[in-house]
């Protein structure tokens, strides 16, 4: 079954490149739910095949580890590509709903499908410099993708974005070549195992720093976050939807891979520095979403907050913790991009992102009250949903390992959450519109497009209550692969000690 | 299963509700009042088996990884409150069907005052802490909802949001007292809780999970210094204030610290807050309460006040302090719900709701005043009502509370004059006085208003007259928060008690202090003064505080200026980086000078003395050139190091980002542009720090001995396994594919991306929408109809383009003679690439410079025309090429991007590698030629 | 060779950030173009380059079993020469990116373009 392993790179590549040949936008369009939908499959695929047989691996180029490239699925990567293979599919589905037909022409379709194999990739890889690879790919996508359009603000926005990134893979690409020069090989099971004996732990602990910072970058902690709330409002709906999904998050994973597997010599060191950092996270993120007044804005600094929780899970570094961290992910994956969804379908009724202009929708638009209030509050750690047990099983590792302050913050800032979107509520929804509402963005003829754009809103809140009243299972699953994160062992084993192609 | 459907029905019927028709009609309330009829009734049954004492107990796991279990269950006190909750719903319920009619968004009305039915049944019967905290954060939402019923008006939003942020935020730290607890007994079951209490109890633990979990009690049942919020949420309709605010939901605090007085109970700690809180509550509520004079804030602060009582009752926690406490509970329900109810009627028919401008409406509206006078009676306690029972109850508590009784019988005294005094009040401003005021204040009352206090206030008089049927009722419950079988026994007239004496003179001080309000009024007016500083308005500070914070820290960091962006980033780095080298060591030298070459010191000089240039200059080409400069002097330091494709690759990607440069900042300025000194000194110190960061961590790096096991595996397999004598080549197409696959993907996004951003320019959408959504992209596309359809589907070019000015005849000869060249030597390089430097990128970029050159000379479509296919085809065509090698390989049974080999001998040899090298030549063909196409006819 | 190198990829650093820190979005991609040359350089030097020959083999391929390496070490190449194209590409973009900014804002000033973030 390993071969499942290169579907997720392999269908999106494709996919781009053939709808670059044979341009034309239907059979773009076309192309793009197919892909989208085979990589959901293959995805789901991979997770079923993780989760009942273990690791699965490749030897990219049949050249055994650590010779080769190897693309390996722990628990940890099943679980994230399982839910960017959803992101992937809903997000084409809003695309096609929602999509201006200028940005479809110009390859908005193409760059969605670099955008999965990169982070698809970046989810697989098993050796440093090919995740730096799949990172430029990802990014690249998300940086044309961003400005595709070319409004001012996508431009401005865009070029913040672009500068920031471009600092972060610059440290993550000489962190690279460092740890090549410290121990020879580039296979993160492989380092696992020879980190330990190469170099003074300071020079690495040095280069850890340098991780953090690339990687703090893309994910967007603090000090590093300023990029995400200068660009995520820039951009159509469907395309910030997803960057504020997906991408972030791929930062986070690539901490938690490398802060469990590559860099945890001096584990009392930097994961107390990454406690620092989650603290503040949260914190900043959160007081900068209340100062906001503008639908997606609010929503971006949310993004950071969030990812605050994500960190404290990594750096208190228990099995809890970590499963906590990884629950949260998906939690956040689905929360935040449903609710990204739900800004696009209120401007595409009144054509205005600030919430002081929307409102009345609590006696217009029932549904999408709903659909906004589920994940709205999933966010805030309401019960019974999704986000309340991710918050749940992080207060509980932190005051487990007496981190009374962290558990505090953490909590203090699920209040402000809450206040927060009330806000939204009862600014956007509450409040009477206050002028008349314009004309909606959308020609009305185009009612299909309240289909394909209302359907994965609807999903998404779904699966965050379901997540929620199942949390009991999923947990289960969070906990394997958390297990599998604190001892590599069955990781390196499966990456090194196969025989090549037939492994695991 | 049969609790968990009975707590389940009201979610479920919730969900229908909305979509029923009809639910404006008067008649609805009737049937809404179906379902929390039959619960009652249900639960009614259980009442002899838990007299019983038989526990009715479910569970099933939820999420056992942190000892949570969805489990209910149904003991005295449960079923007390349970038949409360779904008893008063079905009177709330058929009472909205009157007060709600013809109002539109019943439906989600009446759904969610089910929704909040059926949580506070959770609520009550849940046997797991987080089972509870789940339906208790649901009743604080469905309430939040409810007090904004009236959402377009300002105070009824700012009421709900206080409401909420109090009551869930006071819920947090009851969560995380909650989780302390369950840490302690290993999990969240009650029955675990209180088998184990004796050891919670001495666990250092307890103190903070005491107090965190009581300021959650104490936040929902309105307790000072968090009532605040109550009064305002009287913003909500009548019977929302009648069942949430004044009956159930400001009792689940109650509840919940009489569910865990077994577990947490009998400590000082847990007796001296509750009591002090609840003393503080009933006297400060009580006055307020006298206070004042709109109908429901009265009553919302008469019910903190006997909620205070409540509380501090079962901080006594003395058998006859709990019996009473029961007693109290029933009492108040059934008073209070009827006052509300009546209250909403009178406003419904008389549009006033302050009772200075209402009176004698025991004469205008008979009906409702009879029954405002003896639901009154029954708040001030008069006989035969069952709140005499409870205060007597109350008193002998008190009285014979060992210790402290002097004071308590003090306090008690006073709380009971004061309860006295409102109801006094009311009973004289609002029904016996004759109406002194304009107007008619009188007004139609349809019978469906009343049937529901009519019940209550029978119901009060009935167990006045016979409290014995109370005790079976509230003996288990007593037991149950006692954790020992207990026995009441409720009389109308125990004998002349104390108890007795104590209650008369709590009536006379009532009517004594109404009597005498102006100059007891005056008294009270410096203590009124003081509560200027009330917590409500430590509420709003903080708000403000924490949103004047927000405003100030975004401020500060989200300048929306991009250099302070990096400026603070790159600090960050350095002292990261700098700071772990100082205090976790590691910094390594070497042998600095191993094979020191003057050669590699005069490059690394010109190289910096370029940068150096490049910083300094300001002027347009020049610095660009420089910078190629660098890239060159780069290129070399590779030659010298052994690296000869490295040396190539840089320079032709040096010749191409020229050509870049010219085309691109031919049209931009001079960028005299620059801060203040100060400023360009803070950057410099900042970037000098981060570059010395970054090459102390090198020269470490490199300085730490090396095992090149995988360089060494790579030249003993190149040539037998991988057919190649250039080792780099065969690590980039074999090896490493994937990289490469990777990179070629990089190339591709990049080149749409250019194309894009040059052809697709859509205006900026007005009113912050800013992005074009969905709007028909012929409109927002500037320049022609044809343009807009151009984009991936239309041809890159668009009409004629003269040659670049300046193209000389030299140029062309030099064209006619070096394209021809060029694209030999590109295909010798690509195939010689995989034994000696060369290769699909180095040549591609040489046949792009072939094609850029015939540009210069004669123009995009001549290069056009010479390329002859559409650079996107080739993009993707190279793309498709260099996977499908790897898929071929794949067919073949083998790994993803496998070498499959014709013909074994070198330099003979054919391979899948090749072919993916080839269709990277390709994707570099196609990308260079798509951005300079884009750049050269914009 | 290597202190020089570091010191050489170090003042690449310094310079390029310096640059991208300037208010001008030209002098924002040249800083962009240094920084890449920075990073490759430092991957070339982590690895502790020295003056071998380059990896290139006789026909019949490495005699086995020699201890030290004879050539240039070609992975670190082989990554920079990944990393090379890689950063032209987005050096492509970029440079494209501040050109349309330029033309829509009218003003290659950095410290304008927060119409986005007010």
């Amino acid at each position: 079954m390993n071969w499942l392993v290169v579907l997720p790179l392999v269908i999106p590549l494709l996919g781009a490149a053939v709808s670059l040949i044979a341009r034309g936008r239907a059979f773009q369009r076309g192309i793009a739910l197919a892909g989208a939908a085979l990589l959901l499959a293959a995805n789901l695929g991979i997770l079923a095949v993780v989760l009942c047989q273990g690791v699965l691996c490749v030897q990219v180029g049949n050249w055994e580890a650590p010779f080769g490239i190897t693309l390996v699925a722990d628990r940890f990567s099943a679980i994230m590509l399982a839910v960017a293979g959803i992101v992937a599919l809903a997000g084409t589905l809003y695309a096609l709903g929602t999509l201006d037909g200028g940005r479809e022409r110009f390859g908005a379709y193409p760059l969605l499908q670099l955008l999965w194999a990169g982070v698809c990739g970046a989810f697989l890889a098993g050796d440093l410099f090919n995740l730096f690879v799949w990172f430029e790919v990802m990014l690249i996508a998300s940086y044309v993708l961003m400005a595709l359009g070319g409004q001012r603000s996508q431009l401005e926005g865009g070029l913040k974005y672009l500068g920031v990134n471009l600092v972060a893979s610059a440290l993550f690409l000489s962190a690279v070549g460092i740890v090549y020069g410290m121990a020879g090989t580039l296979n993160m099971a492989h380092l696992a195992v020879r980190l330990p004996v190469a170099g003074p732990p300071g020079l690495l602990s040095a280069a850890a720093m340098l991780f953090l910072s690339a990687f703090g970058i893309k994910a967007a902690v603090f000090p590093f976050f300023f990029w995400l709330p200068a660009s995520y409002h820039t951009p159509p709906a469907a395309v910030s939807a997803v960057l504020a999904g997906l991408l972030t998050k791929v930062g986070v994973y690539a901490l938690i891979r490398t802060f469990t597997l590559v860099a945890v010599q001096d584990v009392g060191y930097t994961h107390s520095l990454i406690l620092i950092v989650a603290a503040l996270t949260m914190v900043t993120g959160v007081l900068g979403a209340l100062a906001q007044h503008e639908f997606r804005r609010v929503l971006s600094f949310h993004i950071i907050s969030q990812i605050g929780y994500m960190i404290l899970g990594l750096g208190l570094f228990s099995p809890l913790a970590l499963a906590g961290a990884i629950f949260y992910i998906v939690h956040h994956i689905l929360v935040k991009t449903c609710l990204f969804f739900v800004s696009g379908l209120a401007w595409r009724l009144r054509g205005t992102y600030e919430l002081e202009r929307l409102g009345g929708f609590y006696g217009t638009h029932p549904g999408l009250c709903a659909v906004f209030a589920v994940p709205a509050l999933s966010l805030a750690g309401l019960p019974p949903l999704s986000g309340f047990f991710a918050k749940l099983v992080l207060v509980q590792a932190s005051l487990e390992m007496g981190h009374y302050m962290l558990a505090l913050v953490a909590l203090g800032v699920s209040l402000l959450t809450l206040y927060s979107m009330s806000k939204i509520w009862t600014l956007a929804f509450w409040q009477p519109a206050a002028d008349t509402p314009q004309s909606p963005r959308i020609a009305p003829h185009r009612s299909r497009g309240w289909l394909l754009a209302g359907a994965p809103a609807v999903v998404f809140a779904g699966l965050s209550i379901a997540l929620g009243l199942g949390a009991g299972p999923f947990l289960e699953v969070c906990r394997q692969a958390a297990g599998q994160l604190l001892d590599p062992q069955e990781y390196i084993a499966a990456v090194l000690a196969s025989g090549g192609y037939a492994c695991s | 299963m049969t609790l968990t459907l009975a707590v389940l029905s009201g979610f479920l019927l919730a969900l229908v509700v909305p979509w029923l028709p009809g639910l404006e009609r008067r008649a609805c309330g009737w049937a809404m009042a179906v379902l929390p009829a039959g619960l009652a009734g249900w639960f009614a049954t259980f009442v002899p088996d838990v007299l019983a004492g038989t526990v009715v107990r479910e569970s099933r796991p939820w999420v056992e990884a942190l000892g949570i279990w969805f489990s209910l269950r149904l003991d005295g006190l449960g079923l007390v409150f349970a038949l409360l909750v779904t008893g008063i719903g079905a009177l709330v319920m058929v009472y909205s069907g009157a007060y709600m009619e013809g109002r539109p968004k019943n439906g989600r009305f009446y759904a969610f005052l089910l929704a909040f039915m059926a949580s506070m049944l959770g609520v009550v019967l849940a046997d797991d802490a987080i089972t509870l905290y789940v339906f208790w954060e649901l009743t604080s939402l469905t309430s939040f909802i409810l007090i904004g019923y009236a959402h377009e008006r300002a105070a009824a939003r700012q009421a709900a949001l206080q409401a909420l942020v109090v009551t869930t935020g006071s819920g947090l730290a009851m969560l995380a007292g909650l989780v302390m607890v369950g840490l302690l007994a290993g999990g969240f079951g009650f029955g675990q809780w209180e088998s184990q209490a004796a050891a919670i109890r001495s666990d250092a633990w307890y103190g903070p999970a005491v107090v965190l979990v009581l300021i959650g009690a104490l936040g929902k049942s309105a307790q000072f210094p968090l009532h605040f919020w109550l009064p305002n949420a009287m913003e909500a309709p009548t019977p929302v204030s009648a069942y949430l605010h004044s009956s159930t939901m400001v009792k689940a605090g109650v509840y919940l610290v009489a569910r865990l007085a077994p577990v947490l109970g009998g400590t000082v700690l847990w007796g001296g807050l509750l009591g002090i809180a609840g003393t503080t509550t009933w006297l400060v509520a009580g006055w307020w309460a006298v206070r004042a004079t709109e109908l429901k804030r009265l009553l919302a602060y008469a019910t903190a006040s006997t909620l205070g009582l409540l509380v501090l009752l079962i901080g006594l926690g003395t058998e006859q302090a709990i019996g009473a406490a029961m007693v109290v509970l029933v009492a108040h329900a059934a008073y209070k719900g009827a006052l509300f109810m009546l209250a909403g009627a009178i406003t419904h028919a008389t549009g006033r709701r302050d009772i200075r401008r209402l009176g004698g409406l025991i004469r205008t509206m008979p009906a409702t005043g009879a029954l405002a006078l003896l639901a009154l009676a029954g708040m001030a306690g008069l006989p035969p009502l069952v709140n005499f029972v409870a205060k007597e109850a109350v008193f002998t508590a008190v009285w014979h509370q060992p210790g402290v009784w002097p004071v308590l019988g003090a306090i008690a005294l006073l709380g009971g004059a004061l309860g006295v005094a409102a109801a006094v009040r009311v009973a004289w401003r609002a029904l016996l006085r004759s109406a002194r005021i304009s107007g008619p204040a009188a007004g139609k009352v349809v019978f469906q208003e009343l049937a529901g206090p009519a019940v209550l206030v029978l119901a009060s008089v009935a167990f006045g007259l016979w409290p014995g049927s109370l005790d079976g009722l509230l003996s288990p419950a007593v037991a149950a928060v006692r954790g020992q079988p207990a026995e009441l026994h409720l009389a109308l007239w125990h004998g002349p008690s104390a108890a007795v004496l104590l209650d008369a003179l709590a009536l006379a001080g009532g009517v004594a202090v109404v009597v005498a309000l102006g100059p007891v009024v005056r008294r009270m007016a410096p203590v009124e003064r003081a509560a200027r500083f009330n917590p409500e308005r430590g509420y709003a500070l903080a708000l403000g505080g924490v949103n004047r914070l927000a405003a100030w820290q975004t401020h500060a960091l989200q300048s929306g200026k991009l250099p302070r962006y990096l400026r603070t980033i790159l600090a960050a780095v350095a002292v990261l980086v700098l700071g772990t080298l100082a205090f976790r060591g590691g910094l390594a030298w070497g042998s600095p000078i191993q094979d020191f070459g003057i050669a590699e010191l005069a490059l690394c000089v010109l190289v910096l003395a370029a940068a150096v240039f490049v910083v300094r200059s300001d002027s347009r080409l020049a610095p660009s050139h420089a910078r190629g400069g660098v890239g060159a002097g780069v290129a070399l330091v590779y030659r010298l190091g052994g690296a000869p494709d490295l040396a190539m690759t840089q320079l032709v990607v040096e010749a191409l980002t020229v050509i870049l440069f010219v085309l691109v900042f031919y049209h931009l300025p001079r960028f005299g542009l620059e801060v203040g000194r100060a400023q360009r000194l803070r950057d410099l110190g900042v970037s000098v720090a981060a570059g010395t960061a970054l090459a102390l961590v090198v020269l470490s790096a490199s300085a730490a001995p090396l095992d090149r096991q995988i360089a060494r595996e790579y030249l003993q397999r190149s040539v037998p396994e991988a057919h190649g004598r250039n080792v780099v080549n065969t690590i980039l197409v074999d090896f490493r594919a994937l990289d490469t696959l990777g990179e070629i993907t990089v190339l591709m996004a990049a080149a749409v991306g250019v194309f894009a951003l040059v052809r697709l320019r859509m205006r900026e959408t007005p009113s912050g929408g800013q992005n074009g959504d969905g709007e028909p992209a012929p409109t927002r596309l500037t320049g022609t109809a044809g343009q807009a359809a151009s984009g991936l589907a239309g041809p890159v070019g668009r009409g004629e383009r003269p040659a670049t000015p300046g193209a000389s005849s030299i140029l062309h000869a030099a064209a006619r003679f070096l394209i021809p060249v060029l694209v030999v030597v590109s295909l010798v390089m690509f195939y010689r690439g995989h034994d000696a430097p060369g290769g699909g990128f180095v040549a591609g970029l040489i046949a792009v410079v072939a094609l850029a050159l015939d540009l210069l000379a004669h123009g995009p479509d001549s290069s056009r025309r010479l390329l002859r296919a559409d650079p996107r085809t080739l993009l993707g065509l190279g793309v498709v090429v260099a996977a499908g090698s790897g898929l071929a390989s794949w067919l073949a049974g083998k790994s993803f991007l496998s070498g499959l080999w014709l013909g074994g001998g070198l330099g003979a040899a054919i391979g899948t590698p090749l072919v993916f090298d080839a269709g990277v030549y390709l994707v570099v063909v196609g990308m260079a030629m798509l951005i300079i196409l884009s750049l050269a006819e914009e | 060779m290597t202190l020089l190198l570091a010191l050489t990829a170090g003042g690449l650093f310094a310079a390029g950030w310096y640059l991208m820190m300037r208010p001008s979005a030209v002098k924002l991609v040249l800083g962009v173009a240094l920084v890449s040359h920075a990073a490759n350089l430092a991957v070339f030097t982590a690895a502790g380059p020295s003056r071998r020959a380059p990896p290139l083999l006789p026909a019949e391929g490495l005699p086995p079993g020699t201890a030290t390496l004879p050539v240039a070490d070609p992975v670190p190449q082989a990554l920079v020469l990944t990393a090379i194209v890689i950063g032209f590409g987005v050096l492509a973009f970029t440079l494209v990116l501040v050109h349309r900014a330029y033309q829509t804002v009218g003003s290659d000033d950095l410290e304008k373009m927060e119409s986005a973030e007010r």
